[in-house]
């Protein structure tokens, strides 16, 4: 069985398949209804001969029976490729008159029947067709043959069946193509909604989840696997919206009983009580930031047009991050290019991931040293501190949700490069950590730049 | 000073309340959307505290109706959620400032402070780190209580730092604060600025440090010992 991958080439092949087959059914049974009707024909003119010879009999006094045939009559009969023949005969089979040079009749095996007949005989190498006309001359019943020889008449009928194929060859062959054009033409323009529909459906993702396909151009047949793709989009968006929900009530649930607590215990009395307290709570509110994160994170989906610079999505966390250094006689900088550097991406997505392995950075960065961020005019960011630097084997490992290089360590919570990773993949960026050769570790993600810098820079 | 707490909490609005108290802050709290356009339109206050989730609906409702108003009336703006979103549309329809819940009772009042010491609300304009006040008022610079002469630059530039205490300005805001839109500015044009000030200021015996951000801007700050 063939496969198409279109409608439109099964249509063509398919029609071009009926019209060959159509093609040649009509031209066989053109040419049969021809013979038929040339048959007719035929069979009529020779019963019309017959008779017109008939009426030229004349009976006379002695009983014999003679032909007076006129002179233009004579002329169809005296051809010298004897066409058209005829003879008399009576009802003992013997032949009376006969135009035939041996005088014989034409049809020997003549029925004598009451009626008109049409017969066939073949003689030597001609087949002769042609009617019997019964005729009563004075008291004495007769027959008239006329006949033709058929092998002339077939000079001219495959004169005009030839000639019925070339004309009607060259009328058809045009006729036949233009309904394929049509029947192309109209396939086109009933499938115009499914391809608007296609196009449309070529927008949803994840982040146009309200995209619907428009139902009321699309033909009937289709509607159905329509309806049903746009009842798909409804569950799947709601199943979004859903997610997207229980993020927003959780992060409420879970920060105000937070908040009340800390505020609790920043009215106490007991400030080193207090001080121990609010590191725990710290602490939470950590966990519980990233593990919102890390839900919300699961269900956005970045915008292919988002566009983010990400030398001021650096500035800012370096901004940002700059007085918590600062507070432990640590310091930030900003280093590299000063023009804007336009990736593809969801700026504030951006942000947390730049300012996860910044917080890790001022973590694991000795007092009195610098944090670098360090942005590329290729899309790159980096982040080096001075700490200890990451073992070649734990690279893959410290990626993992969860994971800690020392579990006794409080504050951290195993989560922060996980939702680094995780942003990244959703930008389709990528992460390579190394060790400083001097000291400390590097972490570098290489963002996707966007292809219209420019025109978003002039935007703004 | 009357505060009003939009919080649909009642344990963290009272304990806002009791931290705002000491401070010396009255308060009135509402938990709905409803109550807070009523006491809004009734009340005089001086600053709204208000909580996004409430359960009648979103509290940038409130904010949006205040701004419609074109009350100018300072918004410290509660989220449960941290994302940019709620940042943007919080500041975007005219949140004077956000905090992002938990956070620390310090930090609300240091916040409020800054927004209630803006020219024309209800606190003085001095602005003080350790021992360096700045009035902004009449822009002069004070170190131990006695007034010090600084130039119109180095003025310009202490005003924004003092501003912005406790965070990063940023070197481009310097010099469009110092320079405004008159024409080019030479690169280190600031640094040098920055330079002479901190200079000014060491030399006067304020117990301030200016911290250069490399690549990122500068921030004012208590000296360490």
């Amino acid at each position: 069985m063939i496969r198409f991958k279109s409608i439109i080439s099964r249509i063509v092949i398919l029609h071009v398949i009926a019209v060959v087959i159509t093609s040649v059914v009509i031209s066989f049974a053109l040419s049969w209804l021809l013979n038929l009707a040339t048959g007719d024909i035929h069979n009529k003119a020779m019963e019309d001969q017959a008779a017109s010879v008939a009426r030229y009999l004349v009976s006379n006094p002695d009983g014999s029976v003679s032909l007076e045939l006129p002179p233009e009559l004579q002329g169809l009969y005296s051809q010298p490729y004897g066409r058209y023949s005829y003879a008399v005969v009576d009802a003992d089979g013997h032949t009376l008159i006969s135009s035939r040079k041996d005088r014989t009749a034409i049809f020997p095996t003549d029925p004598k029947s009451p009626n008109v007949g049409f017969l066939k005989f073949k003689r030597d190498d001609a087949a002769i067709s042609g009617a019997s006309l019964p005729k009563t001359i004075g008291d004495r019943k007769l027959w008239v043959q006329a006949g033709e020889d058929l092998a002339n008449r077939d000079v001219l009928i495959d004169d005009i069946a030839t000639d019925f194929f070339k004309d009607v060859g060259w009328i058809t062959l045009p006729i036949l193509l233009l309904l394929l054009i049509t029947d192309i033409a109209i396939v086109r323009r009933a499938l115009r909604p499914l391809r608007q529909a296609s196009e449309i459906a070529e927008h949803i993702g994840p982040a146009r989840t309200d995209v619907r396909l428009p139902v009321n151009e699309i033909p009937s047949e289709v509607r159905p696997l329509v309806l049903a793709i746009n009842q798909a989009l409804d569950r799947l968006q709601e199943g979004f919206r859903v997610q997207r929900e229980f993020t927003a009530d959780a992060a409420h649930e879970l920060r105000t009983p937070l908040s009340i607590l800390r505020t609790r215990v920043d009215t106490l009395d007991d400030r080193s009580i207090a001080n121990a307290l609010l590191a725990d709570i710290e602490a939470m509110s950590r966990i519980v930031g990233q593990l919102l994160d890390i839900a919300e994170l699961d269900v956005l989906v970045v915008d292919p047009d988002d566009r983010a610079d990400l030398r001021e999505v650096c500035a800012e966390v370096a901004e940002f991050i700059a007085p918590l250094a600062l507070e432990q006689n640590k310091d930030v900088a900003l280093l590299g290019t000063n023009a804007p550097v336009w990736v593809k991406g969801n700026p504030e997505m951006l942000s947390r991931a730049i300012r996860n392995l910044a917080e890790n950075a001022v973590k694991h960065t000795p007092r009195g040293t610098v944090v670098e961020f360090t942005v590329e005019q290729n899309g790159i960011a980096k982040v080096s501190d001075r700490g200890p630097g990451i073992a070649e084997e734990e690279r893959d490992l410290i990626f993992r949700r969860f994971w800690r290089r020392d579990r006794s360590q409080t504050g951290s919570t195993g989560l922060g490069l996980s939702i680094v990773q995780q942003i990244a993949e959703l930008h389709g960026a990528s992460i390579t950590v190394e060790n400083r050769p001097t000291r400390g570790a590097q972490f570098s993600i290489h963002f996707v730049a966007s292809g219209n810098a420019v025109e978003k820079a002039a935007d703004e | 000073m009357r505060l009003l707490i939009v919080e649909d909490s009642k344990q963290l609005a009272e304990l806002l309340v009791k931290g705002l108290r000491i401070a010396g802050y009255d308060t009135d709290v509402v938990t709905t959307v409803a109550e807070a356009q009523t006491a809004l339109l009734t009340v005089s206050y001086a600053a709204l505290i208000l909580d996004l989730g409430l359960p009648d609906g979103d509290g940038l409702a409130v904010l949006r109706e205040l701004r419609r108003r074109k009350d100018p009336l300072p918004v410290l703006v509660l989220t449960a959620r941290g994302g940019l979103h709620d940042r943007v549309n919080g500041l975007r329809t005219g949140a004077d400032d956000y905090l992002v819940k938990p956070f620390a009772l310090e930090e609300l009042l240091a916040r409020l402070e800054a927004q209630l010491r803006r020219p024309g609300q209800m606190l003085g304009n001095a602005l003080r780190v350790a021992n360096l006040e700045f009035d902004s008022r009449n822009r002069q610079a004070v170190i131990d209580d006695k007034p010090q002469v600084l130039s119109a630059r180095e003025t310009a530039v202490l005003e924004l730092l003092m501003r912005g205490k406790g965070r990063v300005v940023s070197k481009r805001q310097v010099e469009d604060h110092i320079f405004g839109l008159s024409g080019d500015v030479a690169s280190n044009a600031v640094e040098v600025y920055v330079h002479r000030l901190r200079k000014q200021l060491s030399e006067k015996g304020a117990r301030v440090h200016i911290h250069t951000i490399r690549g990122v801007g500068y921030l004012i700050a208590e000296e360490k010992p």
